[in-house]
């Protein structure tokens, strides 16, 4: 960027426009762990100072990368052709809660815990609940279409955008969607920009479908000789006509590396573990908690533990809540995918994992949604033995290939960003590809936001 | 600047985002700098020779309050208040101590001997640095302006220390030593009095450490090295002859240093790694010792208070988060002060004096402390409890600028009080 871009944004900005090289530091990273150094970084504080913003960018010609929190893990939001990080920090205020209607009105910036705290205090519920919904932002969420664990039963982020405000490529500001539960108008452009990854527009405001909090909620953690059982069993629950609000699994290997780290006590022989949650009210929860059980026993379940209270649920859950910090501990770099098959294929797909992992001889931990068929696939390497590192490449590669076949997809809720660009053909095709360019041609004729990201290119390399 | 330690320690870093949400300061910075990952990262490029301005990393560095909390939400387990501390410490060996900071180290926290100094100096010293402000509790003064950011209430310095007030033999020997720390020994000899008197009440002998140096915190924090290790030294030679079965520290960040900062710089092999295990086994915090040494039982039963819950307890961050003392602390005031005690809103929340923060950047360290002190009045708090220095020191100058009728109070105050009803 030269002096004279630097100054037209320091008009925009004022203080706002940092082009220190710590800042750009600070910035030239997400979760995915690789780094590029932007140019400058911008705090805009409404949606008029992003429009400017990207006008000037039009003119000028530089690359424009929203950022939320930075906690993605494809790389979404790293600045890969340089240019501006136009970080949404700086916009985190919850507008309006419509209690009558049932929306918020939110900022992008705005963490969606706090949303979620905000309308759990009177009695709504904002179901979305990314693993990182303490840290990461509702604009990031959108622009992913994160997903988590309730996505079973609630759905996802894509689920609860009713309306968005953006700035599009062009730097123009357009309002998709409607507030009511309704609405046909037109082509979905609210669905066209969730999931967009910030590469057609710069979300400015979101309206968000709320819905009434359940009253309770009952956690159950069955202990399984194999992952074959709890597939198993995940079907037997779905048959029994249950929808729990949460289904994890974890599988031997995600036991394993968390029991190398804090004791946990489980039955002798247990290989494979479900975590369940129901919610809703308190009679027909603890009628569903009954059939979710009894679906486990059937299914060769070593045994099923329950709780209902805060205290004994959070007991419940430190198994799966401590595979992460665990997994630190079997090798220096994971690899980390989020692959998703068809519930019906999840025992195949494990089965599959297995085989890989001998095959490769790589190091593979595996935990996940189980209900929506999500499976988080780690390979952990030390990251100094460039053979191993080539060999667990090759497994991925081989993972996405298999979820793909199996009738799934290559990326559940990460999204693509740079990181899965390569192996996105596998799943879409030359004509999806050739489909997704000519739009994001007609949103960012110029190519001025978030270049690099989704579609597979040469060029960017980290540094 | 090279450094494999720190290399390895920054590694360990999955840059996922937990602690910004929980960083006390960036909700003032509003950006990633201010936070554990932003630190992280900027130290990663100063180490791997990217970044070449180490003033600037320095600076970094330098803005952080070192309240720990992203290192206990962290789920990797970054050890970054050490990271920090290492981190200052290499930059001050390259380009030496901030400014800022020669200030602090003449003027402020002189180390071992030199407070002594200073205060005999007393009025006088006083009068040049200090302008004197009319307040409602006692007298309290404030740097002017030039010297620092201003705006600031400090105590006045006593005529008499505790230590120096302390009789000829009087606490000279026994197998509890008692650390009272610079700041209840040279600004409220109050507290340290009233720690020493209660600590005694358990009946064993008991001894205040008359020799102690500075604990080395301030100076650490800093990244002087050199003066923290002079320090620390000097006090780990004469606690291991002093040889006592227990220490008891009034102040939490004083214990932390003893606890885990000094073991974790002599680990195994150091010349010195034994001393710091002999006295960090020995090390207590002030409400542990309350309670194990039964003092706690020979309180009376406390009367119903007059105004219940009014009195509230501050989690520090080095005693309550670091180190996990908070139950202690509430049992003592429970049974010190019955109901008058309740939980306080906004416990946790830090205080913002962040050692040397609080020199560095008052404005911001103000709004910190001021939030802190106006959340616990909005819960109806009159009096605030704590047991660590710093804290007592931020949140009686954060009250006297927006809640003068809040008092602040370390806890053995309290037991002291309840101590007297006995008799
Ligand atoms: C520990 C951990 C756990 C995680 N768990 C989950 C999980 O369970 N489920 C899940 O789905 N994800 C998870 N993630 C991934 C990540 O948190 C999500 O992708 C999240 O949605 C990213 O939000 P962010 O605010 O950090 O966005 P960023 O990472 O800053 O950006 C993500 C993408 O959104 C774009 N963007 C950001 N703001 C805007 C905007 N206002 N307008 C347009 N585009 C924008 C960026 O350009 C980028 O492409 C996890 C991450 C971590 C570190
Ligand atoms: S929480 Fe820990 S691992 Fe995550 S970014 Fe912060 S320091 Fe790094
Ligand atoms: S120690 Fe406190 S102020 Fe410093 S980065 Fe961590 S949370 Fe923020």
């Amino acid at each position: 960027m030269d002096k004279t871009t630097l100054s037209a944004l320091g008009e925009i900005l004022g203080d706002r426009l940092r082009t220190d090289f710590e800042t750009r530091t600070a910035y030239s990273f997400d979760a995915l762990r690789k780094k590029f150094l932007p140019d400058a970084v911008g705090f805009p504080g409404d949606a008029a100072e992003v429009q400017r913003i990207v006008q000037l960018a039009n003119r000028l010609r530089f690359p424009v990368v929203p950022r939320g929190a930075g906690t993605g893990f494809s790389g979404g939001s790293l600045p890969v052709h340089g240019g501006l990080v136009l970080s949404t920090e700086r916009m985190d205020r919850i507008l309006a809660i419509d209690t009558e209607n049932l929306y918020a009105v939110v900022e992008p910036g705005v963490l969606t815990g706090a949303l979620k705290e905000e309308v759990r205090k009177i009695g709504l519920f904002y179901p979305p609940d990314p693993a990182s919904l303490k840290f990461s932002t509702i604009g990031g969420n959108i622009a992913e279409c994160a997903g988590g664990m309730c996505a079973v039963k609630y759905g996802v982020t894509r689920d609860y955008v009713l309306a968005l405000e953006a700035v599009l490529g062009t730097g123009e500001l357009v309002r998709t969607g409607v507030v009511t539960m309704k609405g046909v108008a037109g082509y979905d452009l609210t669905r066209m920009l969730v999931g967009s990854e910030g590469t057609l527009g710069i979300i400015t405001k979101a309206t968000l479908k709320l819905i009434p909090l359940p009253e309770s909620v009952t956690t159950l953690l069955a202990l399984f000789p194999s992952n074959r059982h709890s597939a198993d069993a995940v079907n037997a629950i779905v048959a029994a006509r249950v929808t729990p609000a949460a289904m994890e699994l974890m599988d031997r290997t995600a036991i394993d590396t968390v029991r190398e780290t804090i004791p946990v006590d489980l039955p002798e022989g247990t290989r494979s573990a479900l975590l369940i949650e129901v919610d809703g009210q308190e009679l027909a929860v603890a009628r569903e908690a009954d059939r979710i059980a009894e679906a486990c026993r059937s299914r060769g379940a070593l045994e099923v533990r329950r709780a209902s209270d805060a205290k004994g649920r959070d007991g419940l859950w430190t198994l799966r809540r401590s595979i992460s910090p665990a997994l630190r501990r079997v090798g220096a770099v994971k690899m980390n995918e989020d692959i998703v098959v068809p519930r019906s294929r999840l025992a195949d797909m494990f089965d599959f994992l297995a085989d890989l992992a001998a095959r490769k001889r790589v190091t593979n931990v595996n935990f996940g949604h189980a209900g929506d068929g999500n499976v988080h696939v780690n390979f952990m390497v030390s990251g100094t033995d460039p053979d191993e590192t080539r060999r667990a490449e090759e497994a991925v590669e081989e993972v996405f290939r298999a979820a793909v076949e199996m009738g799934g997809t290559i990326t559940g809720e990460h999204g693509v960003g740079i990181i899965k660009a390569p192996f996105l053909e596998m799943e879409v095709g030359p004509m999806g590809i050739s489909v997704m360019k000519r739009l994001k041609n007609c949103f960012d004729p110029n190519g001025i936001l978030n270049p690099g990201k989704i579609f597979p290119e040469e060029a960017a390399t980290a540094h | 600047m090279k450094d494999d330690e720190l290399k390895e320690m920054a590694g360990l870093c999955a840059k996922c985002g937990t602690c910004r949400a929980v960083c006390t300061l960036y909700p003032h910075r509003r950006t990633e700098n201010s936070a554990a990952r932003g630190k992280v990262v900027i130290l990663e490029s100063a180490l791997s020779g990217e970044d070449k301005d180490t003033a600037a990393v320095q600076e970094a560095m330098a803005d952080c309050l070192l309240c720990g909390r992203c290192e206990r939400e962290c789920p990797n387990l970054v050890l970054y208040e050490e990271l920090v501390m290492k981190a200052r410490a290499a930059l001050a060996d390259e380009v030496g101590v901030p400014a800022w900071k020669s200030i602090l180290f003449g003027k402020v926290m002189p180390r071992d001997g030199r407070m002594r100094a200073l205060r005999k100096a007393g009025a006088a010293a006083a009068r040049l640095l200090l302008k004197k402000v009319p307040s409602g509790s006692g007298l309290h003064y404030r740097f002017p302006a030039e010297f620092l950011t201003g705006g600031r209430t400090i105590p006045q310095l006593p005529a008499k220390g505790f230590i120096e007030s302390l009789g000829k033999g009087e606490a000279a020997s026994g197998d509890v030593l008692l650390f009272v720390g610079c700041v209840f020994d040279h600004f409220y000899p109050e507290v340290g009095r009233a720690a020493y008197e209660t600590v005694k009440a358990s009946g064993r002998e008991v001894a205040v450490f008359r020799e102690a140096a500075c604990c080395g915190l301030p100076a650490l924090v800093s990244g002087d090295r050199e003066s923290a290790l002079e320090n620390i030294g000097a006090n780990l030679r004469r606690l291991r002859e002093a040889a006592p079965e227990t220490i008891v520290f009034p102040c939490g960040s004083c214990l932390l240093m003893f606890k885990r900062n000094i073991p974790s710089l002599f680990k195994e092999g150091h010349p010195l790694h034994e001393d710091a295990a002999f006295v960090a086994e020995r090390a207590t915090d002030y409400a542990s010792f309350i309670l194990d040494s039964g003092v706690v039982d020979r309180l009376p039963e406390p009367p119903p208070a007059e105004r219940p819950g009014e009195i509230g307890y501050h989690d520090s961050c080095h005693l309550t988060g670091t180190l996990g003392k908070g139950p202690e602390a509430r049992r003592v005031l429970e049974r010190a002060v019955g109901d008058a005690f309740a939980e306080m809103k906004g416990a946790d929340l830090c205080c913002g004096y962040g050692g040397t923060f609080n020199i560095r950047d008052y404005p911001t360290s103000s709004k910190i402390g001021e939030n802190k002190v106006k959340v616990a009045a909005s819960g109806g708090t009159k009096v605030i409890a704590a047991g660590c220095s710093g804290c007592v020191l931020q949140m009686r100058d954060m009250a006297a600028r927006v809640e003068p009728s809040m008092r602040v109070v370390h806890i053995a105050e309290l037991v002291r009080r309840a101590l007297a009803r006995a008799k």
